[in-house]
């Protein structure tokens, strides 16, 4: 059989024929001459064309956003044009868009056919578009224009803004939302359970109570799914797998007794070097699973050399958290403003590293100078025995895995940097690597499975839906309309309110919630405001959110995390003693990072 | 000869109660365990994925650490006190060991300030549960 095939190849027919079937595919992507085009001497909004005669359009927001699924009708002389819309149906279809009636497409543009048989007799031409979180409203077209539809010309017509309305649906979407952001602030419900609970209140009302009076429809279970950005699932997923092969094999204890060692014992030089591993380490993995392991044997190192665990703790975690703003995978807020603005690894990592650097450098003098008396005892009283034991902890437990995982992320860091060039994006970056993991370096997927943290994903899942609700119903413009106003225009004031807004709000609310709903808005201001086009907006938003955590304990989980492990070894870090040396370093470094951005944009 | 079960969390706090437990079962006469239990339940408070089964492993080493400093301080003064290591919940785990163990006595450590884990009225309320549950006798030193 397959040496049938070879041989048809081989021969001259299947030559041709194999030639025919690789060009059909272009001879159907490439452009026919019956499609509307440009003539030469054409001005814009002119579009001629062999077809019907029609008219195009766009509908945006009062940020300019595009607006989908919003109905359109046509009103010819007076009389509405609705008889071709029987059999159409609700939802929008390529068909629908070439008739009387239209709806928005996601990209916010209509088609309205113009019936052929009036075309020459048209005296009075508007458009009635009505759309949910909108005022309905009425567009009467120019005598010009209408001339020109008369004479057999479709008209492209410019951009038709919108206005806002609020509805009972707005109030439902932000109150969900606030109180999504208050239960996990105070830690009533877990944040997965909250943003659900939001979900679930914006769905229900919406699909529910919006069939009982419209004035509640927030979005249909389509539109809702539409707010999700899969990539950023799929990166989470597929990092959460390497890293947990990673995490069992004992690189950050080995890494930490490296550290101790390094030092012998002196603890300037000790915190030093541990605030440079959890930086790093936190950039290329995560802040979270980093603290968590070097905790325990921070925790022993700092008995070892009898000063307080907390000493060393404290600087640890607060430069993880700013480590982690250099790469698009350090932070899960830079995976989602990497997503949302189309940032790339590089980006982030040549935008913000030196900016990190120097507030690293800046947050290690602070560190140095106050915790001075401590760092410069010396005792190293242990036992042999502890010692030993100490030793013992800081050893890589699996090698052979450690080799493993380490040629995988290699490549995958790699792929982070160079993907672009191969349109390889993040997210499949992540998924190969663990795919490559789960063939070469553990073959059980039941508990690489188990690895995955479902219920974070469910998280974010939720929160791109809740996000979603509030930007339906124009929550989001209205803050970006405000922002908007409060900077008029002026890209340093922008920076400025970003930043610091986003590293104040960090240390209260859940840097992520807050973080993704303020995508849209930055998106709007990154539009707006001239010489924003850089995205230095977004940057501004990272910088803030991350360093910001640095100012509560509650600020990342690093910090929550990093205080359980040291809880149990009876070192209790509470909130106002995380304040009084966490909001310090957050001022030091959000300052630097800000004057880094002003600089440097 | 009794048995006097000290919980410990090991660190610079708990060395007031390690050396009270260590002058108790001198006076008593009593063998002595000092208890560190591993509880990872704090991991709720993250979001993002850690394996509970990894960090219960480092904690478990740390705690080994903390227990032998504890054993180190009671031989110091000339007592020879075995270590227990248990992972679970406090309160569940603290009873299951006093009945495996057969404990006469547990010792509990008053809070050392505002950055004790838990406050004296919680301490107080485990020391009373626990009574209950075990019949023994819970000392707060």
């Amino acid at each position: 059989m397959l040496g049938g095939i070879t041989r048809f190849i081989r021969s001259k027919t299947g030559s041709l024929a194999m030639l025919a079937a690789l060009m059909l595919p272009l001879a159907l992507l490439h452009p026919t001459t019956t499609q509307a085009a440009w003539p030469a001497d054409s001005s814009p909004g002119r579009v001629f064309s062999d077809g019907p005669v029609s008219l195009t359009g766009r509908l945006i927001d009062p940020q300019g956003e595009p607006i989908r699924g919003a109905e359109l009708n046509l009103v010819l002389n007076g009389r509405p044009v609705s008889t071709e819309r029987e059999g159409v149906g609700a939802h929008a279809s390529a068909q629908a868009n070439t008739r009387r009636w239209a709806e928005s497409q996601p990209d916010g543009t209509f088609v309205l056919e113009v019936p052929s048989q009036v075309v020459g007799t048209i005296k009075t031409l508007s458009i009635q578009v009505s759309r949910t979180h909108f005022r309905s409203n009425e567009w009467k077209i120019a005598d010009g224009l209408i001339d020109r539809l008369n004479q057999g010309e479709s008209v492209r017509l410019p951009d038709w803004e919108l206005d806002r309305k609020i509805t009972a649906g707005f109030w439902v979407a932000t109150l969900a939302f606030v109180a999504m952001l208050v239960l996990i602030a105070l830690e009533i419900l877990h944040s997965t359970m909250a943003a659900l609970l939001a979900v679930a209140v914006v769905l229900g009302t919406s699909l529910v109570g919006g069939s009982i009076c419209p004035e509640l429809f927030i979005f249909d279970f389509e539109g809702a799914l539409g707010y999700i950005h899969f990539d950023v699932i799929f990166l989470i997923m597929g990092m959460m797998i390497v890293i947990g092969v990673i995490e069992e094999t004992g690189i950050f204890q080995w890494l930490a007794y490296q550290s101790y060692r390094l030092s012998r014992g002196r603890p300037w030089l000790l915190v030093m070097i541990l605030m440079l591993i959890t930086s790093v380490a936190s950039a290329l993995l995560d802040n979270v699973t980093t603290m968590l392991l070097m905790t325990p044997i921070t925790i022993q190192i700092a008995i070892a050399l009898n000063i307080n665990p907390l000493v060393l703790l404290l600087p640890e975690v607060l430069a993880s958290n700013v480590g982690g703003i250099t790469t698009l995978i350090g932070t899960p807020t830079n995976i989602l403003i990497g997503s949302y603005a189309g940032l790339s690894f590089n980006d982030f990592f040549v935008n913000l590293t030196p900016g990190v650097l120097l507030a690293l450098a800046a947050l290690t003098v602070y560190v140095l100078l106050r915790y001075r008396r401590q760092l410069l005892l010396h005792d190293d009283g242990l036992s042999q025995a502890l010692l030993n034991r100490l030793r013992e902890g800081g050893r890589i437990t699996q090698p052979a895995k450690l080799q493993k995982a380490g040629i995988v992320f290699g490549i995958m860091l790699l792929l982070f940097v160079f993907g672009e060039t191969i349109h390889l994006s993040p997210a499949v970056t992540a998924i190969v690597g663990a795919a490559a993991v789960l063939l070469w370096v553990k073959a059980d997927i039941e508990e690489m499975i188990n690895v995955v943290d479902w219920t974070t994903l469910m998280f974010f899942i939720s929160l791109f839906i809740v996000v979603g609700a509030i930007t339906e119903v124009g929550l989001i413009s209205m803050i970006a309309d405000t922002i908007g106003t409060l900077v008029s225009g002026n890209l340093t004031v922008a920076i400025l309110v970003l930043v610091w807004s986003a590293a104040i709000l960090s240390g209260i609310i859940d840097n992520v919630p807050f973080t993704a709903a303020m995508l849209p808005v930055v998106g709007y201001l990154s539009r707006t405001i001239p010489g924003a086009s850089s995205q230095v907006l977004f940057y501004a938003l990272s910088v803030g959110s991350a360093m910001g955590g640095n100012t509560s304990l509650i600020g990342s989980s690093a910090n929550l995390v990093t205080a359980g492990v040291a809880e149990e070894a009876g070192y209790r870090l509470t909130y106002l003693h995380f304040l009084k040396v966490g909001l310090p370093a957050m001022v030091i470094t959000v300052s630097i990072g800000a004057l880094w951005l002003l600089i440097w944009f | 000869m009794g048995k006097v079960l000290c919980a410990t969390r090991g660190g610079e706090a708990s060395y007031r109660t390690q050396d009270a437990a260590i002058a108790l079962v001198k006076e008593r006469g009593d063998q002595l365990a000092f208890l560190f239990v591993v509880d990872v339940c704090f991991l709720k408070r993250s979001r993002r994925a850690v394996r509970p089964d990894v960090v219960a492993a480092e904690i478990t080493r740390m705690g080994e650490f903390l227990l032998q400093m504890a054993q180190e301080r009671a031989e110091r003064q000339g007592v020879a006190a075995d270590i227990i290591l248990r992972r679970g919940h406090l309160r569940e785990t603290l009873s299951a060991a006093i009945r495996e163990h057969k404990t006469d006595v547990l010792v509990l450590g008053k809070p050392a300030g505002d950055e004790s884990a838990l406050a004296f009225e919680e301490l107080k309320n485990l020391a009373t549960d626990i009574e209950a549950r075990t019949g023994i006798q819970v000392i707060i030193l």
